[in-house]
């Protein structure tokens, strides 16, 4: 239980020899104890390597590492924080949205063309996740950002979820997305219901929604 | 918070408005019964009954000022409000609550602060930018955010902190730990990996509370005391609904000095 969320907008971690945490930086409220903030270069693990993965994806948030002994208090722009805990699957988000994670979590960065092709490259463009986003694998927690209130919609095989492009948030377990639109004549003539593309996730797993649809 | 049921919006009138409480996250109703409140200028934003509000330094206010108001700096931008009746606070949508000092001190960010009682007084903090109200009564203060209450020893981001209870010895702390050594060295002379952002907080020690806003964005400077320049505000200088720009704006320009600020000072 390393996260702990005190209300809604601040999350509570301890932390504890051995075990590092990554944050984002400047997102430190307060801390007790002997904690140390250091500016990761690499923004993230990894090697030299990842790093410049990172870089060219645009994926590459300034964080830094949390070490020591002690609680931190973690909270952001004001934005609603959603502790999500990852046993063993993986979580897709972007990256400006990491508050923390833990250091166990495995990070990497993923090309939406390789989900659908160009398809996958077109749904990154409306959702605004870009070319690239995040990965989170491993056992561990994160500390996600969101524009209001987040709720988690579960995914199963029979119910596909349909979610507004800037209300998502993240996504994790064995789910497929594909963008639908339903553009019609009226969208053409300017009459449109604004609705007009949709993600739409199936399989197993859940997706985080923000009640909400600015981005960060 | 948000009505009954099955009901819409509740709608309050001035037998069920709190008394002295929240109304809700934002809001928060006052009731003089010929009473006095200190308030900070454009803090209300609706009231009940008869008040009425005066600057400090309304000439029958003078006792009231020399017992309860010791900050000439924040003059201008107090008023008292006296009356019966029921009074709304709110500060643009951020978080409001009431506390409660009992024979206590509690030193607070000087532009959170949004009413107090006159059995409270007022000081400034030696910490500039801080008010310390010491007494017993009631205040109302403001936050980005709802507020965590901490006990030291415990290390405070600058721009969280809120405000601090019978803390002895508030003070800065240093963390410059990671630019030691050879890396560290490298990274201060280079600037490359940039800077954590974290190396200044406020340290607290000792038997206390502090008190932290939950984020690290501070409430904006806002100037008191003028007509807000906007659409819709007689006087403000502002189109009915026009875009006018800042540099549309008529009348005389108002210099620095001029006898109107003069008057604000003193609180005419």
């Amino acid at each position: 239980m390393t996260f702990r969320e005190i209300n809604s907008k601040i999350v509570e971690a301890t932390v504890v020899p051995g075990q590092r945490l990554y944050s984002q930086r400047g997102a430190m409220l307060a801390y007790r104890g002997e904690v140390s903030f250091t500016p990761n270069v690499q923004g993230g693990q990894g090697g030299v390597m990842s790093m410049i993965g990172r870089r060219l994806a645009n994926e590459d948030t300034p964080l830094m590492t949390v070490e020591g002994s002690g609680t931190v208090l973690f909270g952001h722009g004001g934005h609603h924080v959603q502790v999500i805990r990852l046993t063993g699957d993986t979580l897709y988000v972007e990256a400006d949205r990491l508050l923390a994670f833990e250091g166990t979590l495995q990070q990497g960065t993923m090309f939406l063309g390789s989900q659908g092709g160009v398809m996958g490259m077109v749904r990154g463009q409306i959702s605004g996740q870009g070319l690239f986003t995040t990965t989170l694998k491993g056992q561990g927690a994160v500390a996600v950002m969101a524009h209001g209130g987040v709720f988690e919609v579960p995914i199963t095989p029979q119910r596909p979820v349909h979610v507004d492009p800037q209300a998502y948030v993240a996504h994790h377990g064995d789910v497929r997305n594909k963008l639908s639109t339903a553009l019609g004549w009226r969208d053409m003539v300017g009459r449109g219901s604004g609705e007009a593309f949709q993600l739409e996730l199936s399989g197993s797993g859940a997706v985080f929604v923000q009640a909400s649809e600015e981005k960060l | 918070m948000y009505g009954a049921p099955g009901g819409g919006p509740t709608v309050h009138d001035p037998m069920t408005l709190p008394v002295d409480d929240n109304v809700n996250n934002y809001t928060f109703c006052v009731e003089l019964k010929g009473s006095q409140w200190f308030l900070q200028k454009g803090k209300m934003i609706a009231y009940y009954g008869s008040i009425d509000f005066n600057g400090v330094g309304h000439g029958r206010l003078d006792r009231l000022v020399r017992t309860s108001f010791h900050s000439p700096l924040h003059a201008s931008d107090w008023v008292v409000a006296e009356g019966s009746g029921k009074m709304l606070l709110a500060d643009r949508a951020f978080d409001v609550n009431s506390y409660d000092l009992d024979d206590g001190n509690l030193t607070i960010r000087s532009g959170n602060l949004l009413a107090f009682q006159p059995s409270l007084s007022l000081k400034q903090s030696i910490v500039p930018g801080f008010l310390t109200l010491i007494g017993t009564g009631k205040f109302v203060a403001a936050s980005n955010g709802p507020v965590v209450f901490m006990e030291p020893p415990l290390r405070v981001d600058p721009q969280a902190l809120v405000g601090w209870a019978d803390c002895p010895s508030p003070c800065h702390h240093y963390d410059h730990g990671y630019l030691t050594g050879v890396m560290g060295g490298l990274r201060a002379l280079t600037g490359l990996g940039g800077a954590s952002g974290e190396e200044h907080q406020f340290e607290f020690v000792g038997a206390g509370t502090v008190l932290l806003q939950s984020t690290e964005i501070l409430m904006a400077e806002q100037a008191t005391g003028a007509v807000p320049h906007e659409p819709g505000v007689p006087g403000s200088g502002a189109g009915a609904g026009g875009h006018g720009g800042p540099g549309a704006q008529s009348g005389a320009p108002r210099l620095p000095g001029q006898l109107g600020d003069l008057q604000r000072r003193f609180g005419l």
